[in-house]
């Protein structure tokens, strides 16, 4: 793992933090041992199973851009912890933002609820276990001067202009996050992790001939130091949306119907993420609602097809030390070869199903229950020469770069909006189209991946996926994939 | 005076006194519960409470900062304070910068009752009642529902408060009461699903937890042995779930900050027709007991009603006061927010308004069309126009709805649709803060075969 390497910038002066700034020596416990282990007695005393006490500091700050200056800079602070506790597969969950002992052990009581029996006074240990670290941040985000990441925003908008003259308009904003986490169980686990998070994104409008008008998005991050900025720069993010925006002024539009596709590597994984991963989430695999229930062992995908979800890739987005239980992050092979190897579990679901989690189990904030979700999920790259994969099609869509997409679970069917768009004609690329939507069905998708590229590629740092109303960072990744007789949205019919 | 009332104004003396131009407080107090269940059990049970207050100041040289915390400890909240005046500094003075003055803060309509205290009151064991009748309901519908994804029913009981420097302090509380249901049907090996879902503010409102489980159910059903189409145009229906999705489409493009920055197809539509008569879309903060209804907005103005659309030519664009003062318009009440966020634009209940013909009717006029009942995707693109979305629904054979229909794509754009609209239904519904009835288009693209 790449070491972040310590700024030498001055540190900001307390009074511009006051009692946000994070602490460089060893911070104290989110909350004191001694009433956590009491959180977990009252939550059993109904006689549960298990109970689970998650502690939550999170500091943000953000930057808006508008109008070639900065709007506004702002900074918040939301801190809570959770009581969740399991009697059979009946889960009682009780959150509270106020830290008085009194507020807390309420929330307790009320978790425990969910349990009828008279249970008895039992009292419970938890001890720290080592967890790896995926992700090390010098400096605290929350931490870095303001004035340096007003700084970014202020740098993309000039780099951004300064592209084309046609570029019109630029919005820019600059996110981060330094949130620290601490879960402790009846289990006797206790973990604590701090996640920083950062994404930096511009977004352009411009104008063509007849006051046509394009807009282009392009932004990254991920769980990295500062720094990160000097070489993923705020210059160089600008451009990519601007090309964008200017390279499809005149697009043309989008035939309808079935038509081989080539999707660029990178973002596109998001396909993956619609098109299989949230279809693995073992909440949808226990209830029997998602078509890949009962599948482990059958060929979902085509031989070329390997799928991996990996909570351990450095730096990256998606990525976590332990999950929102506690359990350490993995990398977890899904699909291997078209075969569907096993599903993304959750504590609960996996103890349910007799399994083991796999470190997926994750949640928004101390106001949510941890849900089986994705980390970074990525396709195994594989032998053709992207420029040999563009070669080979005679006629089709060229999709560069895309907005975001959404699947239903249970009949398999996702989208996935295509942002900069080509036509391919005889192995090369054509004009732009505008209004391009790629629609399929999970399987059915993945069966017709005809070719797949040599040039695996992770994106930029900006995906956030969104599940029963929880927001999570995702990465994904891709290597220059083709797909055969995928349903293209368009507006002209042949 | 409420304590938070007076908290509120505190923070606001506070940041004066430290040297702010203007300064205003929001804060929000929350109290939920929500039941889920599966197969006749309990699956889950949440209580919270939570809070939080976001601070807005301006500078004397007209810079704007923001903070927001859930610690409300005296001595957090004083360090809370400096930091969005400490904050101001990294932002750029920009003489537009300024809260709603008196004038603009406006007198409070009358908006009635938002807080029920039967709602606020519920007893836990009714939303588990209520959730397994919703199951029961819904699974005596059809064998082929197999089980529920997601069946429960919530509650939640608010409080906000404003303070401004510019001479407000007001709160109001409400209350919401919710059913959902998300059943799977099953047949020769094909899994389908759909919703339905309930949100009120008034227990009396609220459709029992049988209909809820029945249409849910219905809805699903319905799409067993879905196929897709053949690429084609032809005429499309929106059923009012998915036409509340394209009225607020509407609404983002008649928002006053877009318009301002040329990024809508809206900008200098004002005055002009751009759908047929029969088509007026409007944005009301004062409906009677509308989910989002309330007496000021999310920097202390008073809501109103606001045509966007009215018979068809473009009256309005949406205001807060901050992109009314750069357009030199004036704000509509539309500044939108939660403690944690500055306010944007944003809608109150926002609906086309209902037409006179039945959605029989407007389905037996088609000859071949596809009737949408479910969409994916996140729609249109203000800026373009462009509107292309996944579809599920039902096909229509000779004013009938023949068959179940899903992986296909509709695709258009806005102002064309707009243009398109030649039939409106009768049957305007919310099922949250926007509402929509049928709305029928003379013809979008379908991409499928």
């Amino acid at each position: 793992m790449p070491r972040a390497s310590a700024t030498t910038r001055k540190r900001p002066t307390p009074a511009l933090l006051g009692p946000l700034s994070t602490r460089r020596t060893a911070p104290p416990p989110l909350l004191p041992q001694p009433l956590l282990e009491r959180l977990l007695s009252v939550a059993m005393e109904r006689g549960a199973e298990f109970a689970e006490v998650y502690v939550e500091r999170a500091l943000t700050t953000a930057v808006i851009l508008e109008e070639a200056r900065v709007k506004s800079a702002q900074t918040g602070l939301a801190q809570g912890v959770g009581v969740r506790v399991i009697a059979g597969a009946k889960v009682g969950y009780a959150y509270s933002d106020d830290l008085e002992e009194a507020s807390l052990l309420r929330a307790a009581r009320t978790a425990a609820m969910i349990a009828q029996g008279g249970g008895s006074e039992q009292s419970f240990k938890v001890s720290r276990a080592p967890s790896p670290t995926y992700y090390r941040v010098a400096t605290p985000l929350a931490d870095i001067e303001v004035a340096r990441k007003a700084d970014l925003v202020l740098r993309a908008d000039k780099a951004a202009r300064a592209f084309d003259a046609r570029i019109k308009q630029v919005n820019g904003s600059y996110a981060d996050v330094t949130k620290r986490i601490a879960v402790g169980n009846t289990l006797g686990h206790y973990s604590e992790d701090t996640q920083d998070l950062c994404r930096l994104s511009v977004q352009v409008m411009a104008e063509g001939k007849n006051k046509e008008r394009r807009t282009g998005y392009y932004g990254g991050g991920g769980r990295v130091s500062f720094n990160h900025f000097d070489t993923f720069t705020p210059e160089s993010v600008a451009r990519e949306a601007a090309r964008q925006a200017i390279a499809t002024l005149g697009a043309t539009e989008c035939q309808a119907g079935p038509q081989t596709v080539v999707l660029a590597p990178g973002w596109s994984g998001i396909l993956l993420h619609e098109a299989v991963g949230h279809g693995l989430e073992a909440d949808f695999i226990r209830k029997g609602t998602s078509l890949f229930a009962g599948k482990v062992g059958q060929k979902v995908a085509s031989d070329l097809v390997t799928v991996i979800d990996d909570g351990t890739v450095a730096n990256s987005r998606g990525s976590i030390n332990v999950d929102d239980e506690g359990a350490p992050g993995q990398h977890k092979v899904l699909i291997e070869k078209g075969v569907l190897k096993g599903y993304l579990y959750d504590q609960l679901n996996a103890k349910l199903m007799g399994q083991r989690s796999t470190g997926s189990g994750r949640r928004e904030s101390f106001k949510h229950m941890p849900l089986p979700r994705m980390t970074n999920t990525y396709l195994a790259p594989g032998d053709h020469a992207p420029e040999d994969i563009l070669k080979e099609v005679k006629r089709g869509l060229y999709c560069a770069h895309f907005g975001g997409g959404q699947v239903d679970i249970t009949n398999g069917n996702f989208v996935f909006e295509v942002a900069e768009a080509y036509q391919i004609e005889d192995g090369k690329l054509g004009k732009p189209v505008k209004n391009a939507i790629l629609i399929g069905v999970g399987p059915e998708a993945l069966k017709n991946v005809t070719r797949v590229g040599c040039d695996p590629m992770p994106d930029p740092g900006l995906g956030t996926c969104g599940k029963d109303g929880q927001s999570l960072p995702v990465g994904v990744g891709l290597p220059t994939l083709r797909i055969d007789n995928m349903t293209v949205g368009g507006t002209k019919v042949a | 005076m409420t304590g938070y009332e007076q908290l509120a104004k505190k923070l606001v003396q506070s940041a004066k006194k430290k040297g702010a131009k203007q300064a205003e407080a929001f804060i929000e107090i929350g109290r939920q519960s929500s039941c889920r269940v599966r197969e006749g059990e309990i699956e889950d049970l949440t209580q919270a409470t939570s809070k939080g207050v976001g601070l807005r100041v301006i500078t004397k040289d007209h810079r704007l900062g923001f903070a927001y915390t859930s610690d409300f400890e005296p001595s957090s909240l004083d360090g809370f304070v400096n930091r969005a005046l400490q904050l101001a500094q990294a932002a750029a003075p920009n003489k537009l910068n300024g809260l709603p003055t008196g004038k603009e803060l406006g007198k409070l309509g009358e908006t009635g009752d938002l807080y029920d205290p039967e709602v606020a009151n519920l007893a836990g064991d009714w939303k588990i009642k209520a959730a397994l009748e919703i199951e029961k309901a819904g699974k005596a519908v059809d064998p082929r529902i197999t089980t529920f994804d997601n069946v429960g029913a919530g509650d939640y009981v608010s409080e906000v408060y404003v303070a401004s420097s510019e001479g407000m302090t007001a709160g109001y509380s409400g209350t919401y009461v919710y059913l959902f249901g998300s059943p799977v049907a099953s047949e020769n090996g094909q899994l389908q699903t759909s919703y339905w879902v309930d949100y009120k503010r008034f227990l009396a409102d609220l459709d029992s937890p049988e209909a809820v489980g029945r249409e849910a159910a219905r809805r699903a059903v319905r799409m067993l042995g879905a196929k897709r189409a053949k690429t084609q145009q032809v005429p499309v229906l929106f059923d009012p779930l998915v036409a509340a999705s394209f009225v607020n489409n509407i609404a983002s493009t008649a928002d006053g900050n877009a318009i301002y920055k040329n990024s809508s197809i809206f900008v200098s539509k004002l005055g002009k027709r751009l759908a047929p008569e029969t088509v007026t879309v409007v944005d009301d903060g004062l409906l009677k007991r509308g989910l989002g209804t309330a007496p000021f907005d999310g920097e202390g103005v008073a809501t109103r009603r606001t045509a966007l659309l009215d018979k068809g030519v473009l009256r309005n664009y949406l205001y807060d006061s901050f992109t009314a003062r750069k357009a030199k318009a004036k704000t509509t009440g539309n500044a939108s927010r939660g403690y944690n966020s500055l306010p944007h634009i944003g809608t109150n209940n926002l609906y086309l308004e209902p037409g006179t013909r039945t959605p029989e009717e407007l389905v037996r006029e088609v000859k071949n069309g596809f009737y949408v009942t479910s969409m994916l995707g996140s729609g249109a693109n203000p800026v373009t126009g462009e509107y292309s979305r996944g579809a599920n629904g039902l096909w229509i054979e000779n004013g009938e709805l023949a068959h179940a229909v899903q992986e296909v794509t509709v695709a258009g754009n806005l102002l064309q649709m707009l243009q398109d609209l030649d039939g409106i239904g009768n049957d305007l519904q919310f099922r949250g803060s926007s509402g929509a009835p049928t709305l029928r288009f003379k013809q979008l693209t379908i991409s499928g075969d």
